[in-house]
């Protein structure tokens, strides 16, 4: 199931990083791609901004298969204030911008699943999966702009993995 | 935010040695911040919680720890208060050659004071005709972690 989801993650940050290289966001004073995730990074005061920040929610084993197969729940949390040369006038776009960029990077709708516990990454037998997302409803906290997109990812539990 | 006084006035430091003193007189404390490396990692493993942080701690001092005035409700955990000197900050800025104390600040993973784990909440500046004197900071308890990883 981690391999799932570390998959997922490697998978989405590297189509960023090619569809849009200038989304870049500095943690743990690393500049790379504004893409985490939240259970891996140390807690923060409040979600960055122009970031798109993965948090894994509900996860269901579906046992009636010759292999289980997992099916979790990843929310990706992003929001936007804007740019300062518009003052943030230009929030909104930036939100429409961010719904794309996300929207592409889901495309194609599945990866190799990985093992990155070793160096290099180990391919897997299977595929990780996923659905369509599920764009929430704009959030607006002022000058703020917050949307949750939801997305089922699916991947069999391979035999020995851990 | 940087507000300063722009009338003529003959200024010193008197008013952050002063708030220095009195930081040392009300306990004196160091507080530790931990803070990410340089350079930092950027492999794979380090962005997927594989790899230790190795956070370095940042000492800064002098500093008040105190815990704030508890409003009892349930699971919730406990609020503190941390106040450290404005000079100790400004040091550690021009050190690490940041833009601002903010800068400093979000970078902080955590604050250790003596072996208790606390996560920020909430930053401010005290300031005095427009030159800051202390930082205040709002503090939480992390939650217990366990002794090893789950390799």
């Amino acid at each position: 199931m981690q391999n799932a989801k570390d998959t997922f993650y490697v998978a989405l940050r590297n189509r960023l990083a090619i569809l849009n290289p200038a989304r870049q966001v500095e943690i743990r004073g690393v500049q790379r791609p504004a893409i985490l995730v939240e259970e891996a990074e140390a807690p923060m005061k409040e979600l960055p901004n122009d970031t798109f920040v993965l948090r894994w929610t509900a996860a269901t084993a579906l046992e009636d298969l010759p292999v289980r197969l997992m099916q979790l729940v990843c929310e990706v949390h992003y929001a936007t204030s804007g740019s300062q040369p518009n003052a943030g006038l230009d929030r909104g776009r930036a939100m429409t911008e961010m719904d794309r960029e996300l929207l592409d990077i889901l495309t194609p709708m599945c990866a190799p699943k990985m093992s990155y516990t070793t160096t290099p990454a180990t391919a897997l037998a299977t595929n990780v999966f996923w659905s369509e997302p599920q764009l929430a409803a704009l959030e607006t906290v002022r000058d703020q702009l917050l949307r949750v997109a939801s997305i089922q990812v699916l991947a069999f539990d391979e035999p020995g993995e851990a | 935010m940087n507000m300063s006084d722009l009338s003529v006035r003959n200024t010193n430091d008197s008013m952050q040695r002063m708030t220095d003193a009195v930081l040392r007189a009300g306990g004196g404390s160091a507080a530790v911040l931990l803070i990410a490396p340089s350079p930092g990692d950027a492999t794979d493993a380090g962005q997927l919680g594989l790899d230790a942080p190795n956070f370095q701690g940042l000492t800064l001092a002098p500093a008040i720890f105190r815990r704030t005035r508890p409003t009892m409700t349930q699971n919730q955990p406990a609020t503190y208060e941390l106040l450290i000197s404005a000079t100790a900050v400004a040091q550690q800025v021009s050190l690490l050659q940041l833009s601002s104390a903010d800068a400093l600040f979000s970078m902080v993973a955590a604050v250790n004071m003596g072996g208790l784990t606390l996560l920020i909440e909430e930053w401010a500046c005290t300031v005095s005709l427009g030159t800051p004197m202390a930082y205040r900071l709002l503090l939480r308890a992390s939650e217990p972690q366990s002794m090893t990883t789950d390799d």
